[in-house]
């Protein structure tokens, strides 16, 4: 495979990527709170949170071995697990490993849910909301200049993530609310 | 028998042949619960809250039976150091057992907090909420949050005195006393609109006639009498007054002996509106843990004030029959059941004052307004 149509693999499955991960993200914020009280949708949007997540992986592995292939830039497979080791951008294509090492993380500790502490898997799945900005730097960082579509597409994903986000944050939640105010009560 | 004869498995044996059980309510055979407590060691918490509505018996019992209490305990946790005393903070009862140099739990004024492991979570400096359970927390375990619950074991009041007059009577003088179902001497606290409200020494299968007399008998136009508090049921007093006080005759009404509680309904209130701020106060004492307890409880209790004040009654009452057989078993501890039970017990009872209330009228009102 030449080198050029490396360069250009590692650059198509890098952003798509941050659209399908853009994409699990958000479905993982809209299922977080359960406010949905009708159980067939939210089986349906656990699903496709789990399995895009699985197919966005497929694409992201893709992106970094052909990274690491092609020898336009110099990334060695280091830098696969090892944040800020690559010659080449050592802060943004560190940044994308770290994004790595938490996925990582992240899918072992579900596929290990049900052997492992609830409070343990919570804590990992909360790594997401650094994952998932650390991987939009490095998309934003290392997007091509002369291309505005691939910067502008990661953009856009940030927005439609913050805007999940500052729904789930802001959103009154009646399961919620309420343990808060009865918290506020006297217990002790 | 002398107290001091008693040895550890002889206790056992005699607890277990006088039939002693749980007074605070849930009938837990106390020869099982001290058995497990000598086994692991465990920490005593004696509950002396009265939680109930109604409830006055604990007080009592740390009132005029304080150095039996006192003994009863040593036998269940020997080591006087793991006993402590649980009453309702600022009460007059947390101050007699302060004023004796006991150790006292101080519990918050809540509904849910004197309930068995509410106390166990506030003895280990949590909330006073009850925890969710899965192992007996008597062998030790941790709760939810993952913190280390050492063995501890909660008894009522009137159960540790139980305690200490079986070992120092016998199991046969407390099986004199009662039914076989439900043997021994027990408290019952009568209060509302009676002439003497107070704690009677009884035992079940008293007719209740006989009890309602000791305290002078219901007051004029007394309809509806409360057995339990908030987790018990209403009786009508044409029932009332030919029934026994024991919980076959009660559970032909869904009730039970439970923490021995009967409340003479005052004649001048309209029991409608009763209930109505009964269910108003319960559905604000939810310990805000379990959904069908913080949504399930406000939710009957607007369907109930709905019902009484005619807003959409068809529609209301519907409503409240389903929820009510939702509410049981739900929950970490029984708040939500015994509410169901009480809300369904006087649903049936006054159906007839509810649908004068659904057609805007009050019969209760309008009979008062006819005495004026």
């Amino acid at each position: 495979m030449s080198n050029e149509l490396l360069w250009y693999l590692s650059r198509a499955t890098g952003i798509a990527s941050i659209v399908l991960l853009t994409a699990v993200v958000v479905l993982g914020v809209v299922t977080a709170g359960r406010r949905d009280p009708r159980a067939e949708r939210a089986t349906v949007v656990m699903a496709l949170h789990r399995w895009l997540s699985l197919g966005m992986l497929s694409f992201l592995l893709v992106h970094i071995g052909t990274a690491i292939l092609e020898t336009y830039v110099a990334i060695d497979v280091i830098s696969l697990l090892v944040p800020f080791t690559s010659d080449y951008a050592t802060v943004w294509v560190g940044l994308g490993t770290l994004a790595f090492d938490i996925l990582l993380a992240i899918i072992a500790t579900s596929m290990l849910r049900h052997r492992l502490p609830e409070r343990l898997w919570r804590l990992v799945h909360w790594g997401a909301y650094a994952m998932w900005p650390l991987g939009l730097i490095h998309g934003i960082m290392l997007a091509t200049s002369d291309q505005p579509l691939l910067a502008a597409t990661t953009i856009a994903s940030g927005g439609v993530g913050a805007a999940a986000i500052a729904w789930r944050v802001t959103s009154s939640y009646a399961d919620r609310d309420r343990r808060r105010a009865v918290l506020t009560e006297q217990w002790s | 028998m002398n107290r001091t004869d008693v040895a550890p498995s002889g206790l056992l044996a005699a607890l277990s042949e006088a039939g002693l059980t749980g007074r605070g309510g849930a009938a837990f055979a106390t020869a099982r619960k001290v058995e497990a407590a000598h086994r692991h060691g465990a920490q005593l918490i004696v509950n002396a809250c009265d939680g109930e509505i109604g409830a006055a018996k604990d007080g009592w019992v740390i009132e005029h039976h304080l150095v039996e209490l006192v003994a009863g305990a040593r036998l269940v946790a020997p080591d006087a150091r793991r006993i402590r005393y649980a009453a309702k903070r600022d009460s007059a009862t947390a101050q007699r057992l302060r004023a004796a140099g006991l150790p006292v739990l101080e519990v918050p004024d809540r509904y849910v907090s004197s309930e068995e492991t509410a106390l166990i979570s506030l003895a280990h400096n949590g909330l006073a909420r009850p925890l969710t359970k899965g192992e007996p927390f008597v062998q030790g375990g941790r709760d939810s949050h993952g913190r280390r619950i050492e063995p501890s074991v909660v008894l009522n009041a009137e159960t540790v005195w139980r305690v200490a007059q079986i070992a120092d009577r016998g199991p046969r003088w407390f099986r004199a006393h009662g039914t076989p179902a439900e043997p021994g001497p027990r408290l019952v606290a009568i209060s509302g609109a009676v002439p003497r409200p107070g704690v009677l020494e009884t035992e079940a299968g008293m007719p209740l006639r006989t009890l309602l007399a000791a305290a002078g008998g219901l007051a004029d136009g007394a309809e509806v009498i409360g057995v339990s508090g908030l987790s018990g049921v209403l009786l009508p007093r044409a029932a009332a007054t030919g029934m026994r006080w024991d919980s076959g005759d009660l559970g032909r009404f869904g009730g039970s002996i439970g923490p021995g509680i009967l409340h003479v309904w005052d004649p001048a209130r309209c029991p409608v509106e009763h209930v109505d701020d009964l269910l108003q106060y319960a559905a604000g004492q939810s310990a805000g843990q379990c959904g069908p307890c913080m949504f399930g409880l406000p939710a009957i209790a607007a369907d109930w004030h709905a019902l009484s004040t005619a807003q959409d009654s068809r529609a209301a009452d519907a409503r409240l029959e389903r929820r009510i057989d939702l509410l049981p078993g739900r929950g970490a501890c029984r708040f939500p059941d015994g509410i169901a039970r009480f809300a369904a017990s006087a649903r049936s009872l006054l159906a007839d004052h509810l649908a004068d209330h659904a057609a805007g009228r009050c019969p209760h009102r309008d009979r008062s307004n006819h005495a004026a």
